[in-house]
């Protein structure tokens, strides 16, 4: 059955069908775009590093990096590299891996049809030999090492690092050097039967297309390959405490001056949907207001030159972690902390006023409506946030639930001194 | 045919219109043409940074942003580029069509007034900005010329574009330098300020589900300010005489070595060997299917990332790859190998069939985008060639693989730059 989700104010519309054997599939027509973007995402990231496989009774633990190198070996099959594939329909392709998610994708103008099944066959056609596999090290170590250089990867995983104590969400996306040395063809496979049956994916188009055809041609696709029910998958997440596991971090890079983040650990866990959603919206607002560019504590930094306009600050939400990051560069990371956390006291003594609360919902509306020209936004944030049980489209509606309350008490029991982590990143010497 | 509309206003700023009703949004750019210049670009760079500090109507930069919040989060950016041998200052506005907001009706209005206010009626203190704006704008900016070296991505192809064209405007960089930024203060910035309102050469572009003459009236009413004559901009040189291969390299603390090639093509957007170019160009190294990706990365598991991608304007070309230091003389010899086989025509039809649906592709999502749409208007009007998407395509299916081989014969290496790790290979 087809369920169509509107939203009246975006003047957007999506079809949505849940195909045997429980595959989510998406639809919504961009009426007079060119481009068509589809995304194949699989509940399935770098946190998911340990977990029973279908039919055997003890835990798997892999080696860190394993979703990511996955995600790389799905593109090859038994003919070769599915990017000149659809390069042969005029497509670009490519993949993503995050803590959460895997996500195979296209864009195309012409062949639409050739390039959705493409994209289903693929991805459902698992293919790895001894010999691929490890030629695909030599690759993903250079990939790791680009990030090895990048102050701003650098300064991020840090951090999470010396945030959490257990959560695998404390390692890198693309693992080490070291241990994307251990996977072998064996472990890809097991991970692959684990988590890439359709019930544990989601398919998103969007473009100028016929939501009819689009599902009738998944549903065909889909039935020709005798899936079996997909069983629980049992994921094993460490006990996280609550507490950080250190305050400070520091690396030396070659960088013009200092980085500094401040990183705030969630304390209040364990909700997924509507609650999850509203706690991530009042959570950003109250950051606006605190720490951005219309803020008196932003201008007053930046006219000290403490910081620049790259400062930032966001907070994640997910159902067993979530934290707030914010900072950027600068060129004295004492003054800049004593000055943030001065900046957190005092907006605490003073509170969030209606007024303030009311401008940047306002501004919050316009960015979400402007966010919609782009199909991949649309695409990427509708998936991620499905995964979450949350439907996208509500954004505006959880937004107008949202109240001052709220605001105000994420403002007074997140950003609290003792769960916060300070990263530093520092020029090398020499 | 084009798919825009094109006047002037009073003061000779060219007005470009891109009605569309795709789009939730309306983009606006006004951009401002300079000769890129060693003893103009700091200036030039600096100047929109000093200008958003603050304005007649909104004093200070906390002003400007609470404005913009106000106006359902639009945004109002700067930025310059290097479009051959021109800088592009470019102000943007991003805002929602007021068709999506109940009640608002005139947001567009509202929005082109906080740029032109940015633009024209800044806080001055006598005959100069303020001077504690342009002394901490000149610190910001120190440290944005100095921060180059924090992506060493960027940094490696900055550097090796630096080298190679040492001896032509091309190679100066977009922000300048330090030490001509020393030497600027509120007076002499303001002076520059008011030449380069009058003279530099300037596009109004407006793309969005807006009614033609309206935005003509209304442009004309909020950017109605004074203006002089347009300094003449010099065209971009183009160097065309091969010499020994420069190589250079040099030493950072660093986990991954940068190989950067430089190449000189002897062909520009204002030519219509151009077309030949972005195949040979997409070919060699532009897609995942092409030559670089599949024998530096695919078969010899050097690379993580490696392509090629062509200056236009200015007739260059460069690969750009991250790879072990060790492996230098290995990727280099592939890489060569590549191109050898390019000038040899060894290429399979299937190739040139992928390219050019891949390029086809590229130029039809374009009308997907506001922005690349004025980018496409941009670089065409400074080449003169005004050519629709429908049009381009043509060109393109017209290319011929004896025309990659005419423009392949044509390419020539001019600079290898390494940027390899302290004490490395």
């Amino acid at each position: 059955m087809v369920r169509i989700l509107e939203n009246q104010l975006l003047n957007e519309k999506v079809y949505v069908q849940q195909i045997a054997p429980g595959l989510e599939v998406f639809v919504l027509p961009k009426k007079g775009y060119v481009k068509k973007y589809v995304t194949y995402a699989a509940n399935f990231g770098s946190i998911d590093s340990r977990f029973i496989v279908d039919g055997e009774d003890k835990e798997l633990s892999v080696p860190d990096g394993v979703a990511h190198f996955l995600e790389h070996k799905l593109f090859e099959d038994e003919d070769g590299n599915v990017f000149d594939r659809f390069a042969r329909l005029g497509a670009s392709s490519n993949a993503f891996t995050n803590f959460n998610n895997t996500a195979y994708l296209f864009s195309c103008t012409d062949y639409f049809t050739e390039c959705l099944d493409l994209l289903l066959d693929f991805v459902q056609t698992p293919y790895f030999t001894t010999e691929s596999v490890d030629k695909e090290k030599g690759i993903i170590e250079q990939e790791i090492r680009m990030y090895e250089d990048n102050p701003q990867w650098r300064i991020f995983f840090n951090l999470l690092a010396a945030m959490y104590q257990e959560h695998p969400v404390r390692v890198d996306i693309a693992g080490t050097v070291e241990s994307i040395r251990q996977i072998d063809k064996d472990v890809l496979y097991k991970c692959y039967r684990t988590f890439y049956h359709p019930s544990n994916m989601a398919l998103f188009v969007v473009g100028d297309v016929d939501p009819g055809r689009v599902l009738a041609q998944v549903e065909a696709n889909l039935s020709k390959r005798n899936y079996k029910e997909l069983g629980e998958i049992k994921r094993i997440y460490p006990g996280e405490p609550a507490e950080i596991g250190k305050d400070f971090v520091r690396q030396e890079l070659v960088v013009s001056q200092p980085l500094l983040n401040l990183g705030f650990k969630e304390r209040d866990l364990g909700y997924q949907g509507e609650r999850l959603f509203k706690k991530e919206l009042a959570t950003n607002l109250m950051l606006d207001v605190v720490f951005g560019s219309s803020s008196k504590l932003y201008n007053e930094l930046y006219e000290e030159g403490l910081i620049d306009d790259e400062f930032d600050a966001g907070y994640v939400a997910e159902q067993d972690y979530g934290h707030t990051i914010l900072g950027g560069e600068t060129v004295d990371p004492d003054r800049l902390l004593e000055r943030l956390t001065a900046g957190i006291k005092e907006a605490q003594a003073k509170g969030i006023s209606e007024k303030q609360f009311e401008h940047y919902r306002r501004k919050a509306m316009g960015e979400f409506l402007k966010s919609f020209n782009s199909l991949e936004f649309i695409a990427n944030n509708f998936l991620a946030y499905h995964f979450r049980q949350i439907n996208f489209f509500t954004y505006l509606d959880v937004l107008q639930s949202v109240t001052l309350t709220d605001v105000n008490s994420r403002l007074h029991q997140h950003l609290v001194q003792d769960s916060m982590v300070r990263s530093l990143i520092l020029p090398k010497k020499g | 045919m084009p798919t825009f509309m094109r006047s002037r206003l009073a003061n000779g700023i060219n007005l470009f219109i891109h009605p569309t009703v795709k789009f939730k949004t309306i983009l606006v750019q006004l951009i401002f043409h300079r000769a890129l210049k060693e003893d103009d670009v700091t200036e030039s760079s600096l100047l929109p940074s000093v200008l958003q500090r603050g304005s007649g109507n909104y004093p200070n930069r906390m002003a400007i942003a609470n404005r913009l919040e106000e106006l359902y989060g639009t945004e109002l950016m700067s930025g310059v580029t290097k479009k051959g041998e021109r800088l592009m200052v470019t102000f943007t506005l991003d805002l929602v069509h007021d068709q999506y907001l109940p009640g608002e009706s005139s947001l567009l209005k509202k929005a082109l007034e906080v740029l032109s206010d940015v633009v024209t009626n800044p806080v001055l203190a006598g005959e100069s900005f303020k001077e504690d704006y342009v002394s901490q704008e000149k610190e910001q900016h120190e440290k944005l010329i100095k921060g180059l070296i924090n992506d060493k991505i960027a940094y490696s192809v900055e550097r090796c574009l630096q080298h190679m064209c040492e001896h032509e405007p091309f190679g100066v960089f977009k922000f300048g330098s330090v030490e001509r930024l020393k030497a600027i203060d509120g007076p002499a910035l303001y002076h520059y300020y008011r030449d380069f309102l009058r003279e530099s050469r300037a596009d109004l572009h407006i793309s969005g589900d807006v009614d033609a003459a309206a935005v003509s009236a209304l442009a004309q009413q909020v950017f109605g300010f004074e203006r002089g004559e347009e300094a003449a901009l010099a065209a971009t040189t183009v160097q065309k005489k091969m010499g020994d291969v420069r190589y250079v390299k040099e030493e950072l603390d660093v986990s991954q070595g940068k190989l950067v090639l430089g190449y000189r093509t002897r062909v520009t957007y204002a030519d219509d060997d151009y077309f030949p170019l972005l195949v040979y160009n997409g070919i060699l190294g532009s897609f995942p299917h092409s030559k670089l990706f599949q024998n530096v990365r695919e078969k010899a598991s050097l690379a993580y990332y490696t392509y090629s991608r062509l200056e236009k304007h200015k007739g260059l070309m460069l690969i750009s790859s991250g790879i072990e230091v060790n492996n230098y003389e290995k990727a280099l010899e592939i890489i060569n190998q590549q191109l050898s086989d390019m000038t040899q025509g060894d290429f399979t039809k299937e190739d040139l069939e992928n390219t050019r649906s891949g390029l086809r592709n590229q130029f039809l999502v374009e009308e997907d985008s506001q922005g690349s749409v004025i980018n496409r208007v941009l670089d065409g009007m400074m080449v003169g060639r005004e050519e629709n998407t429908a049009e381009l395509l043509n060109r393109l299916a017209a290319v011929t693989r004896e025309d990659v081989a005419r423009v392949a014969a044509n390419v020539y290496l001019d600079t290898v730059y390494f940027l390899t790790k302290r004490g490395g290979a």
